[in-house]
């Protein structure tokens, strides 16, 4: 009964570690799946020590790394499986230094984790770790050490950034107030977010210190280092249009009335799908739309939205026998101040679905 | 020219027969305000109340904030084009009231943005008028009226009522006075201070309300407005004002410039304030580049300057205008500084830009304007509004004043940030 007492007001942990830090085997046990052992193990001790009286491992939950790499996305859903019983509070993978496999699977676990119990998971990594990229969106990712010698320091490290995620304090550094602790001064990578800050200077005050550097020829420290973009290809062009299928893809943010699929009129992140035959038939009805995007008059457009998408025309074009096939869904987004990382995301996304419907072209129209 | 802005800490504000401040304390008599903005044939009746931090209220469809303000020195000069007589404003002494605002609500208002300010809670924390009394006032729409016709007679009832406050406070002690002096036909040509300008993005026509502009300088729209050389205390003293709503920029924030004063702060010690370009953002391209082309031009070439901080306004596209100013200038080899605002949340720093431009290399990161936060109800009351207006997000979310919890972006809580510079916020990746 005390134990359950305990427990009850003690934080729950769940550690996860690979098959090596597991006390399984080394490179030979990599191909094993997950198992679960009570209580915490290996550097889990060391975990348990820093965590103190605050909270308690409850389990380790281990796999090998060729187990978890070879389907990242699968042995996460499975790993999150075992985890969830557990009621945890905090979630901690590895620290996976700068082995590339292990990094992967402690970021994947910590994705699944996060995203669906909604609880802090915290993994620590060294920067060339392919992990980092690939999570530090979904992780609280501590920058460690190449190697196990920085253990003791990883784990004191990633301990206290979890003891602060789960403080529930305000982050008065932070015009939000969210709890979320600098990054710098923290040691984790940055999630790719972006967070209003307070400053010691006004912008003002920052923006003539600053010029008067570049005007002396000084390094002046801009806010925003400039991207660089990749130069684009244009792939070969379509040989024969009369044997194509093509699709209609546009940013005017064209939707369904009602916005079903919740597009934003700003700063858009999603894309979806609709089928022509029944979003855009001949008798359309110019009630039926909306325009999920606040950079343009949609007048026009709402009046007929063969002008945006231009069904009507291609339907004329495949009638003529001059293209094949127009394909029967429409790829609807919304582009107006999308960031053009989220842009290339989704690029990614519809060429990866357009490449599975075996489509040959895409009409791309834009406002 | 020169400019002196005497200033009184407004401690206390209250109900009275008569309209004085005495050992700080501003009463108001209420009655005559209202006959004041009763005056104007286009409004039909105004709510006017007195509002206190720690006040349960919700402040709603908020079109401007005015800090009290008047001439003491010459005769129909406050807000030249607004209510004053047509002058140049920035001469001469104006009285200024600090700790004290005008809150200007349209109840009637059709715009999709409807900004509002909270009294207590997070809001009263995040805002800088939330520590401050205030008079909100919220005029009803005469019958008769047209929808823009009315914007612009609550906007000016809210300058009147400015004036009529600092007015009242005539002969109470001045606590501080601000001077502005600049005289740019004798400035030192010989210094080897740099000779740094503002360039000053005054408007955007992107979001005009059923495609009519909103008077912000002299009383006019600026919509179709030449790049045009202005000096920095016509800024600072009534020559302009804010558009129709409050996203992250309003009256009160003109009057209290950032950029404008860290310059006259620094001028003749770090550098040589030369003087002001105003321009606006473009619907064109054509007319993009013409614009950016003539400004940069009188940046360097009429001013002299040998830098420039350029500040933008609104949303995504006036800084494409902006940016495309500030290539101009580098071409012309004046360094820039440029203000920029993060849409979106999501992503790098270097993500969220929306120029590509190599030589403007310096970006300052005024605010992510647009981020989104959590409000959760605090008040019991609601001004210029009720608990059903409508407050706006850009995912089709519907929610309104009165529930138990809004998801807003932060440019449409008055007194959060400020395009001008004058708050302590930047943007980070997290």
């Amino acid at each position: 009964m005390g134990a359950d007492t305990m427990g009850g007001e003690k934080l729950k942990v769940v550690h996860y570690l690979n098959q090596f830090f597991g006390q399984i085997g080394g490179e030979d046990k990599a191909d094993i799946g997950f198992r679960v052992k009570t209580g915490p193990l290996g550097p889990g001790l060391a975990l348990q020590k820093a965590l103190g009286e605050k909270a308690e491992v409850l389990a380790t939950i281990i796999c090998g790394d060729n187990y978890f790499s070879g389907n990242p996305e699968q042995a996460g859903e499975e790993g999150l499986k075992l985890i969830e019983p557990y009621e945890p509070d905090l979630l901690f993978a590895g620290p996976a230094f700068a082995a590339g496999r292990y990094g992967v699977a402690c970021g994947a676990i910590c994705k699944a984790v996060g995203e669906r119990l909604g609880i802090p998971v915290i993994t620590g990594m060294y920067q060339e770790n392919p992990g980092v990229e690939m999570y530090r969106k979904h992780a609280y990712i501590c920058k460690t050490g190449n190697s196990a010698r920085d253990m003791a320091e990883s784990i004191r490290h990633m301990t206290e950034l979890a003891l602060r995620l789960i403080s529930g304090e305000r982050g008065m550094h932070l015009v939000s107030r969210e709890n979320l602790p600098k990054p710098d001064e923290n040691g984790y990578f940055p999630r790719i977010i972006l967070r209003n800050e307070y400053t010691e200077k006004t912008a003002a005050e920052r923006s003539v210190d600053k010029l008067l550097a570049k005007l002396r020829g000084q390094p002046f420290g801009s806010e925003v280092i400039l991207p660089k973009f990749e130069k684009v290809e244009p792939p070969a062009p379509i040989k024969d249009l009369r044997v194509c299928e093509i699709v209609l893809v546009s940013d005017g943010g064209l939707v369904p009335r009602g916005n079903p699929d919740g597009l934003s009129g700003r700063g858009n992140l999603r894309w979806t799908t609709y089928e022509i035959d029944t979003f855009l038939p001949e008798n359309f009805k110019s009630s039926d739309y909306e325009i999920a995007h606040t950079g343009y008059f949609p007048v026009q457009i709402l009046e007929n939205p063969n002008r945006l998408v231009p069904v009507d025309v291609m339907r004329d074009l495949v009638n003529e026998g001059k293209i094949g096939k127009l394909h029967p869904a429409f790829f609807s987004t919304s582009g107006n101040a999308t960031v053009s990382r989220r842009c290339a995301e989704m690029g990614d996304e519809m060429g990866a679905e357009i490449k599975r419907r075996n489509i040959s072209a895409v009409l791309l129209t834009s406002t | 020219m020169r400019l002196e802005i005497e200033s009184i800490d407004i401690k206390d504000l209250q109900p009275g027969t008569k309209t004085y401040a005495e050992n700080r304390i501003l009463s108001v008599d209420l009655k005559e305000l209202e006959k004041l903005i009763l005056q104007d044939s286009r409004i039909k009746s105004v709510d006017i109340h007195l509002v206190y931090p720690g006040d349960r209220v919700r402040i709603v469809n908020l079109l401007d904030v005015v800090q009290p303000r008047c001439k003491i020195d010459k005769v129909e000069a406050d807000f030249p084009g607004f209510i004053g007589k047509m002058q140049i404003a920035g001469s001469g002494r104006t009285r200024s009231l600090r700790g004290v605002g005008v809150l200007v609500s349209n109840p009637c208002t059709n715009r999709k943005y409807s900004a509002f300010l909270d009294m207590s809670g997070l809001v009263a924390e995040m805002s800088r008028y939330g520590g401050m009394r205030h008079i909100s006032i919220a005029p009803d729409i005469a019958d008769g009226t047209e929808e823009r016709d009315f914007e612009d007679a609550v906007k000016i009832a809210g300058l009147k009522a400015g004036v009529y406050l600092a007015r009242g406070a005539e002969g109470h002690p001045v606590d501080d006075v601000e001077i502005y002096d600049l005289d740019i036909p004798d400035l030192d040509c010989k210094s080897n201070l740099p000779r740094v300008a503002y360039y000053y993005q005054l408007y955007s026509p992107q979001h005009d309300h059923l495609g009519i502009s909103d008077p912000c300088f002299y009383g006019a729209d600026v919509r179709n407005l030449w790049p045009t050389m202005i000096h920095p205390n016509e800024i600072l003293d009534g020559g302009v004002v804010g558009a129709h709503t409050v996203r992250a920029l309003d009256t009160y924030t003109i009057q209290n410039h950032g950029v404008v004063k860290e310059l006259f702060r620094r001028h003749n010690k770090d550098l040589i304030f030369v003087g002001v370009v105003c321009g606006v953002a473009n619907m064109e391209p054509v007319t993009r580049t013409r614009q950016a082309v003539m400004a940069s031009n009188l940046v360097k070439n009429i001013l002299g300057a040998e830098g420039v901080i350029l500040t933008k306004i609104h949303g995504g596209l006036p800084h494409v205008d902006l940016a495309l100013v500030a290539e101009e200038c580098e071409k012309l080899g004046v360094k820039t500084a440029i203000f920029i605002q993060p849409l979106i949340s999501y992503g790098t720093l270097a993500d969220t830009l929306l120029f590509n431009a190599e030589a403007v290399n310096l970006i300052i990161t005024v605010g992510a304007t647009m981020e989104r936060i959590k409000i959760p109800l605090e008040a019991d009351r609601f001004l210029g509004g009720t608990a059903e207006t409508k407050i706006y997000c850009p995912d089709p979310i519907v929610q309104h004043a009165g529930d138990p919890l809004i998801d807003v972006e932060q440019f449409l809580i008055a007194g959060v940030h400020d395009h001008l510079g004058g708050s302590k916020v930047i943007v980070k990746e997290y």
